[in-house]
């Protein structure tokens, strides 16, 4: 899966038009310059060469060299990686409270009250284009109201925290630098409550549905028919069996999050992954987009098989 | 009552999280550092790398250039003690420069520094071929005194050596850094030093042992936000204190500049360094006929676009060379006249049932262009629709810019800014031409440009004008340029102003020749 997918960018890179070292030279520079930078850059070697040298490098862990900074694409990612990480975390977080918490009343209350504002809202979230939300959710909080961070990481002028764990919030409570842990929690939070509340709504929805499902299932009737009070069916019989596709739907939002939500990061200057991927297609960076998109996929691949483990470990009909 | 009283409860921890999170927000204490922000992140502060208006910016605190154009639009010393005395044939330049001038790492500046940062420049620079076109050789004449050896005549030279790419380095401190780039560090000879670098911010300081005017202020923190909304949104909030005009959206420089005319704001503008304009693929049908282009260029109605547009902040132009760099006002393109355009395109042939086609293609990831386009389609809908249609097409940037030297675009919407102020480098990268075919350029600038025009007048013009001075070579290039308006392969549309906003408790910013703001010329009262 991850040898198709290289091989994918690599293609597509080289399909799309756009040349790397017009975004470094711009469009001025005379023949001999390009020429000197081409050769520089490896990329007056055959196709074939390149990738078969990509390939290898990628065998043996080597993700190459930026185009464009000449830094090694591995010390990149490990920048961008673990703000995007932060904020998929947070946001996550967010998303699994407000989301299963109006799905779970919407189902054990059907057509009630808050079923039909929970329905409302998570239409609602997840029709809204993320950038809209996005502007719109910055313009109240930080500008008119002036609560939160315009964006950032960081308030201007502070320096970050010597990287230990890359993740900033950790790194502040392990250099017990209580401005620090207050300033990137604050400056977390909108981008997290954004990304978290348009990703509520399919949450929701989904354990709505999933609950409302199983609700009506033979052995809940059974339960009932037992005499079973109702907050035991529901917390002891009906929801361990909602786990399955909730799993499954939270690790995948999980895996597409660490690839980053790239209009949550710029809109909030976010220096996460995808903020990063977006530069570096911009700048025909050949290097940090294959690079990226390896590690990303990676990611994905990693998290897809953890969550199969993990059903087969919760579900005892499933088995490998 | 349970329920109500677990409402009360998180109603309770959701108000002491929020007094929690304003009072850790409360800035009442005065910032020591001047808070500087514009888009985009710098990735390396090499100047022998550097080509973003944002690292420029930094660099010109951090290093000091040979010489700098004054305000009269005059070559005037910084690091060099002199003017450059050029030699009979034209071909050798004396530079005198000053002494007891050091470096941030302690070492002296001299003519071997200075050799070694041109050298540097001229092997690793990604502009170097603008250094290599020119320069055969330099040599040290003595330990203050530096002589280049040109590959031909070039009064364009010593505008070029304003550039601050040219910037010298520590040849101390960039020992392992001969032929390759130092993205992280520099170490020059201005009025700041860099304390700390990271792509998204970095910081400077006062440089103690600066041997000219010190700076106003402690320091100064460049920042940088992803879009125009978020740095709008950060000086609103006064989160910064001075917001530089790139990648600023037009509507909100409207309204900034409505803050600073109800004395919310301070703001400073430099001179407009950046055209906006259209090329005319000029060598194939239908615009290698001269009278189209010509029709075209008076369709367009630049006060219009300037006032639908931008509101007024961009000012209308009919030249490609920024009238402040002449001494005397010259617009060689025509005005608005559709009457004369419907005139020409009869006379060719259109009109009435034959409709005339143009695709006009714009960089879809920059707004204006986008907005330049929709006003010019419509404005000829209105005014010429049974002549000519314009087809819109959207390209992001990198792409048109690969596609401009392939003739991809019959018409496209372009920027340019001058590598150093002079008329020269408005006109050479767009009119140039080495190669040339009856009017069509095969090899040069122009078809880098996308115009595919080239005029062996013009190039006589151009070269000869590096062999003058003074007014002699200022009226060559305006005839230049007077060739290049009467061909209409090009249509200025908009001069762009560098501008910034500060907030009151901070100095209105200053702008440089250049269209950098003069960083230790501001001060927080």
């Amino acid at each position: 899966m991850l040898w198709i997918i290289s091989t994918l960018v690599f293609i597509l890179l080289r399909i799309a038009p756009g040349d790397p070292v017009d975004a470094i030279l711009g469009t001025r520079a005379n023949e001999f310059a390009r020429a000197s930078l081409r050769i520089k850059l490896g990329l007056d070697k055959p196709l074939i060469n390149q990738y078969l040298e990509y390939l290898n490098h990628l065998i043996h862990g080597n993700l190459g060299v930026s185009l464009n900074t000449q830094e090694p694409v591995k010390v990149i990612i490990s920048k961008a990686l673990p703000a995007s990480i932060e904020l998929a975390i947070f946001a996550i977080l967010i998303a699994s409270l407000v989301g299963y918490l109006i799905g779970f009343l919407g189902a054990v209350k059907p057509e009630g009250r808050i079923d039909f504002l929970g329905r409302i809202f998570g239409i609602g979230t997840y029709a809204l284009p993320p950038f809209w939300a996005a502007m719109l959710i910055q313009i109240i909080f930080a500008v008119l109201l002036g609560w939160l961070p315009i964006g950032g990481r960081l308030p201007p002028g502070m320096s970050p925290p010597p990287s230990i764990t890359g993740f900033l919030i950790i790194d502040s409570i392990l250099n017990k630098n209580l401005e620090m842990i207050f300033s990137s929690f604050k400056h977390l939070m909108l981008p997290s409550f954004t990304l978290g509340i348009l990703l509520s709504g399919i949450f929701s929805r989904s354990l709505r549905l999933n609950l409302e499902e199983i609700l009506k299932k033979d052995y809940i009737e059974a339960a009932k028919s037992r005499g079973l009070n109702d907050s035991r069916i529901l917390i002891k019989h009906a929801l361990p069996n909602t786990l399955l596709p909730i799993l499954t739907i939270t690790g995948l939002t999980v895996s597409s999050l660490i690839g980053g939500a790239l209009l949550i990061e710029i809109t909030f200057s976010w220096p996460g992954i995808a903020l990063g991927l977006q530069e570096a297609i911009n700048q025909r960076d050949y290097p940090v987009v294959q690079g990226i998109v390896v590690i990303i996929s990676s990611i994905v691949v990693m998290i897809s098989v953890g969550i199969d483990i993990a059903i087969a470990y919760i579900d005892p009909r499933v088995s490998y | 009552m349970i329920k109500l009283n677990n409402l009360k409860n998180i109603l309770k921890v959701s108000s002491i999280l929020l007094i929690l999170l304003q009072l850790s927000c409360v800035q009442d204490k005065k910032r020591e550092n001047i808070i500087v922000a514009s888009a985009g992140k710098i990735d390396s502060l090499d100047p022998a790398q550097a080509n973003t208006l944002r690292t420029l910016q930094i660099l010109s605190a951090l290093g000091d250039t040979l010489y700098k154009i004054d305000k009269d639009g005059n070559l005037s010393p910084i690091l060099a003690k002199d003017l450059p005395k050029v030699s009979k044939d034209g071909l050798l330049i004396d530079i005198p420069l000053r002494e007891n001038i050091s470096f941030h790492d302690g070492t002296s500046f001299n003519a071997k520094a200075m050799r070694f940062s041109l050298n540097r420049f001229m092997s690793i620079g990604t502009l170097n071929y603008l250094l290599n076109e020119k320069i055969e050789d330099i040599q040290v004449k003595d330990e203050f005194l530096l002589r280049i050896k040109l590959k031909k005549p070039s009064s364009s030279i010593k505008s070029l050596l304003t550039s601050v790419n040219l910037t010298p380095v520590s040849p101390n401190s960039y020992s392992n850094y001969t032929d390759k780039f130092n993205n992280k560090s520099f170490i020059g000879t201005g009025p700041y030093f860099l304390e700390s670098f990271s792509p998204n911010q970095q910081t400077i300081k006062p440089f103690i042992k600066y041997w000219g005017k010190k700076p106003l202020n402690n320091g100064i923190d460049f920042i940088n936000y992803s879009n125009s909304s978020s740095l709008f949104g950060a000086i609103k909030t006064k989160e910064i204190d001075v917001l530089i005009s790139n990648s600023i959206d037009d509507m909100q420089r409207l309204t900034l500049n409505n803050m600073v005319n109800n004395d919310k704001l301070n703001s400073g503008e430099g001179n407009p360094i950046e055209i906006g304009y259209i090329t005319f693929k000029s060598n194939t049908l239908p615009l290698i006929n001269k009278a189209i282009r010509e029709a075209l260029s008076y369709t367009i109605d630049r006060e219009l676009i300037a006032r639908q547009v931008s509101f007024g902040t961009r000012k209308p132009l009919r030249s490609i060379v920024p009238p402040h760099l002449r001494n005397k006002k010259f617009s060689p393109w025509s005005k608005y006249n559709p009457n004369l355009a419907r005139t020409l395109l009869k006379k060719e042939g259109f009109c009435n049932t034959n409709i005339l086609t143009i695709p006009l293609t714009f960089r879809s990831n920059v707004p204006a262009d986008k907005l330049l386009a929709l006003t010019w389609r419509d404005q000829i809908k209105k005014d010429l629709s049974d002549c000519l249609i314009i087809t819109l097409n959207g390209v992001e940037s990198t792409t048109v810019y690969k596609q401009l030297s392939e003739g991809a675009f019959e018409a496209v919407i372009l920027d340019w800014t001058g590598a150093y102020p002079d008329p020269e480098a408005y006109l050479t990268p767009l009119l140039s031409c080495t190669k040339i075919d009856n009017n069509n350029c095969l090899e040069g600038e122009a078809v880098f440009s996308g115009s595919f025009w080239g005029d062996s007048k013009v190039q006589e013009l151009l070269e000869k004008s590096e062999e003058l001075e003074g007014e002699k070579r200022l009226e060559t290039l305006t005839k230049a340029e007077q060739l290049a308006a009467n061909a209409s392969s090009y249509l200025p549309v908009w001069l762009v102003k560098p501008k910034a906003w500060s907030l009151k408790d901070i100095s209105q910013p200053e702008f440089s020749s250049n269209g950098l703001i003069i960083l230790k010329n501001l001060k927080r009262d």
